[in-house]
């Protein structure tokens, strides 16, 4: 009875659990549960380029870039600034292809409140439901101040608090959330965090340094294949969703499909019609380091170029 | 003396662990950021002492209030099933579920009953930590030696008084036992009642995690452990002094 | 099996194990129910049974003092009057400097002492007792026999005392009754011829020998 160990501390664990599969097999983790926002990977012709992948769905606090840098899986889905962070902090993750081009997090509110952006919500009052650690959260404290608000945590995917009361506002997916409270019978109003400049690549695809150095075709292979995949997702959708409805069916697929098509265009800007899907830019990792340092999350300032490669 | 001698056995192995830790992530062969180093651990506490000491409090409060009414309503539940066979077969089973239900899962569903904040941390406390009260207190109830249960019937006692003067401090070192485990419970239901409703050392464990901040979360970990390692202590002080004359465990 | 006894006997009853010597002192002291016949007490009214138990039974969360006046406690008698009764009880049986100690803190003997004054504090009647000094060792046993029998003496009781020491029953008894191996039935229900005051001595006497034959020679057919 002398030390307790939480769920949370889920790094070494995923590090323990990472032994004893089935060999051969290269791992993708997820950091949610399968669902649009990972259709590519999903659609993905894996075995047309030589490869043989397990996709491992995850759910809230699944450590995917511990599990990268610590190697029980191959690739995973990090955002970048996750990347950016373990960088500094010595977990060499280097991210390959960013799905989402533009951040899709947002705070969806009632609309009844009449509120104009998320500087009047945090001057408005009610509770507001997020995950205090995230660095866009730790911005918006900088820039507006949370005294005014009850801060609590966010309930992940789940919308009976935000429901319940007209005053209470959450943290959320853009094209996921506020559909679904659309769906309840909810007018909802969504602001987009990328409003208080935070626009970090989200839904990345990434592989450790180490990995990356032993077999750079292998990495080639995976990107092209799921570039391949998102292409196939964002032309049609459908059997895809299909497919993951049947892992995940906590959404209706009518939602499902709502979802994928309202995801299109933080998925397909003019960036990725020029360079291709998934594709970085050194100027945004840039500015993302910038902000981070600002916000006293990385000490060890990693130098973008290191954070990302094009393959 | 001797109490403070028989502690130092236990913290070698601590030492010891503490030590090799300290070495393998220094030369990398554990990476920092799954296993922090001791010594980054021990600067973390130090530098958000006033933020974590702050959450040990708001914690402690939560998981003692939880205890204590665990404590009282264990014990009532545990004397109203002893009172028959037909009730104890009527409602023992719902006691039981206490004991499996999953607190994560419910943790929302308390978030809605008590809101964001201690209400819904300290109901976290009770759910998880009441069992074991129910559970040892009711056995020790019902394993009253049948003899002394003779005598007092000889005398004509009544039911209550029985229950008071005989079957509770009959009772007393088998509920004590409940109340060790029970303080633990308190504890762990108390954190993960946090993650949901947003205080104390279970909120600093869940943004620090989401801040890749290892070694912040090991430090409230670490505080979460001294907290129920202080509960526990507390019940064996007690148990020291109401049992030290007369039970065989004190002696 | 049909058994009468006249106030102010010292009975003792004897056979083998399994005979319900036991069952039939706790259905005396209605702490179990016969299943054919009767026990019938006269006079009903108020009549104070004490029961004493092969193990002490002591509470051990109370002290001596606090053990002995129990039952006085069970009756409603207030504090000051119980402990005065019991101080007296415990000095008839020579436990008065332990009246603070607890029963962890006392040889087997001692607690066997505590027992019997926790009995004697109701004034009771009828005194039953249930092979209590079996677990001592011969010494203490030979000095409480004797510290039970002087009680009875002065204090005018009716005792039923169980025993399966035939010399035990023989020096303790004025009447001495032995039940039959299946239980039910009365193989023996003798007159000790024996005199009233007992003391050591009496253990080397002769006429003690003679009695237990008798009762020897009781058990031992069937």
């Amino acid at each position: 009875m002398h030390r307790r160990s939480f769920l949370r501390i889920a790094p070494a664990i995923a590090l323990l659990s990472g032994c004893g599969k089935s060999p051969g097999k290269i791992r993708l983790a997820l950091n949610w549960k399968p669902d649009p926002q990972f259709g590519g990977f999903y659609a993905a012709p894996y075995q047309a380029h030589g490869l043989d992948v397990e996709i491992l769905p995850g759910g809230a606090g699944t450590p995917t870039i511990q599990m990268v840098g610590a190697g029980s899986a191959k690739f995973g889905v990090v955002s970048a600034d996750e990347v950016a962070v373990a960088r500094s902090q010595g977990n060499d993750v280097v991210a390959l292809f960013a799905v989402f081009q533009n951040n899709p997090q947002g705070i969806m509110v009632h609309a009844s409140r009449r509120l104009a952006s998320l500087a009047d919500l945090l001057k408005a009052g009610g509770t507001l439901a997020l995950q205090r650690g995230l660095p866009y959260a730790r911005l918006l404290e900088k820039q507006y101040g949370f005294d005014k608000v009850k801060i609590v945590p966010s309930p992940a995917g789940d919308i009976s608090a935000f429901l319940a009361d007209k005053n209470f506002a959450q943290q959320c997916f853009i094209m996921s959330e506020p559909l679904t409270a659309r769906h309840q019978g909810a007018d909802v109003q969504v602001f987009p965090v990328s409003d208080a400049g935070y626009n970090p690549y989200t839904t990345v695809l990434a592989t450790s340094g180490e990995s990356l150095r032993q077999n750079a075709d292998r990495a080639k292979a995976m990107v092209a294949a799921v570039r391949e995949g998102w292409r196939a997702y964002l032309d049609d959708p459908n059997p895809t969703n299909q497919r993951m409805n049947q892992l995940n069916p906590s959404m209706a697929p009518e939602v499902f499909a709502e979802v994928a098509e309202a995801q299109k265009p933080f998925i397909e800007t003019d960036e990725t019609r020029r360079n291709g899907l998934g594709s970085m830019s050194g100027e945004r990792w840039k500015t993302l380091i910038v902000q981070l340092s600002e916000l006293g999350d990385i000490t060890r300032v990693p130098a973008p170029g290191d954070c990302y490669r094009a393959l | 003396m001797k109490r403070l001698r028989s502690v130092i056995p236990a913290l070698i192995p601590l030492l010891v662990v503490t030590a090799a830790a300290e070495l393998a992530v220094r030369n990398g062969l554990v990476k920092s950021y799954l296993v922090p180093a001791p010594s980054s651990v021990l600067r973390a506490m130090i530098d958000s002492r006033s933020e974590l000491f702050g959450a040990l409090l708001t914690t402690s409060a939560s998981a003692l209030v939880g205890f204590l009414l665990s404590t009282v309503a264990g014990i009532a539940i545990a004397v109203f099933l002893s009172s028959s066979r037909a009730i104890q077969r009527a409602f023992y089973p719902y006691a039981v579920f206490f004991q499996t239900v999953p607190i994560i899962a419910i943790a929302p569903l308390l978030v809605i009953w008590f809101g964001y904040g201690t209400r819904t941390v300290v109901a976290s406390a009770l759910i998880v930590s009441i069992f074991p009260v129910i559970a040892n207190t009711l056995s020790g109830i019902l394993s009253t030696e049948p003899a002394l249960r003779d005598l007092f019937r000889l005398y004509r006692a009544s039911t209550l008084v029985t229950l008071f003067k005989l079957r509770f401090p009959a009772a007393l070192p088998q509920i004590l036992t409940g109340l060790r485990v029970a303080a633990g419970l308190a504890v762990i239901g108390a954190i993960v009642g946090e993650f949901i409703g947003g205080q104390g050392l279970g909120s600093v464990v869940d943004v620090a995690r989401t801040q890749q901040r290892v070694d912040k979360v090991f430090a409230a970990v670490l505080l979460a452990s001294v907290l129920g390692l202080a509960l526990f202590g507390l019940i064996n002080l007690v148990s020291y002094v109401t049992l030290r004359r007369w039970h065989a465990s004190e002696q | 099996m049909d058994l009468e006894i006249a106030a102010g006997e010292f009975i003792a009853i004897l056979g083998p194990s399994g005979c319900g010597k036991s069952t039939l002192l706790r259905m005396i002291a209605r702490l179990a129910e016969p299943s054919g016949g009767r026990i019938t007490i006269q006079p009903e009214e108020q009549f104070q049974t004490s029961f004493v138990f092969q193990d002490a039974h002591l509470l051990p969360w109370r002290t001596v003092l606090d053990n002995a006046a129990l039952p006085l406690e069970l009756m409603g008698v207030k504090q000051q009057a119980r402990y005065a009764t019991a101080r007296t009880a415990l000095q008839q049986v020579s436990l008065y400097e332990a009246e603070e100690r607890y029963p962890a803190q006392l040889s087997g003997g001692m607690r066997m002492r505590a027992s019997l004054a926790r009995a004697l504090v109701t004034k009771p009647r009828l005194l039953l007792l249930d092979e209590p000094f079996a677990a001592l060792d011969e010494i203490t046993r030979f000095r409480l026999d004797t510290q039970l029998r002087e009680l009875w003496r002065t204090r005018g009781i009716t005792v039923v005392f169980v025993t399966h020491s035939i010399s035990e029953a023989a020096f303790l008894a004025n009447r001495a009754v032995v039940l039959t191996k299946r239980g039910g039935g009365i193989k023996l229900d003798r007159r000790l011829d024996l005199p009233l005051e007992r003391n050591d001595d009496l253990r080397m006497d002769p006429r003690l020998g003679h009695e237990m034959k008798v009762l020897l020679s009781a058990m031992e057919e069937e």
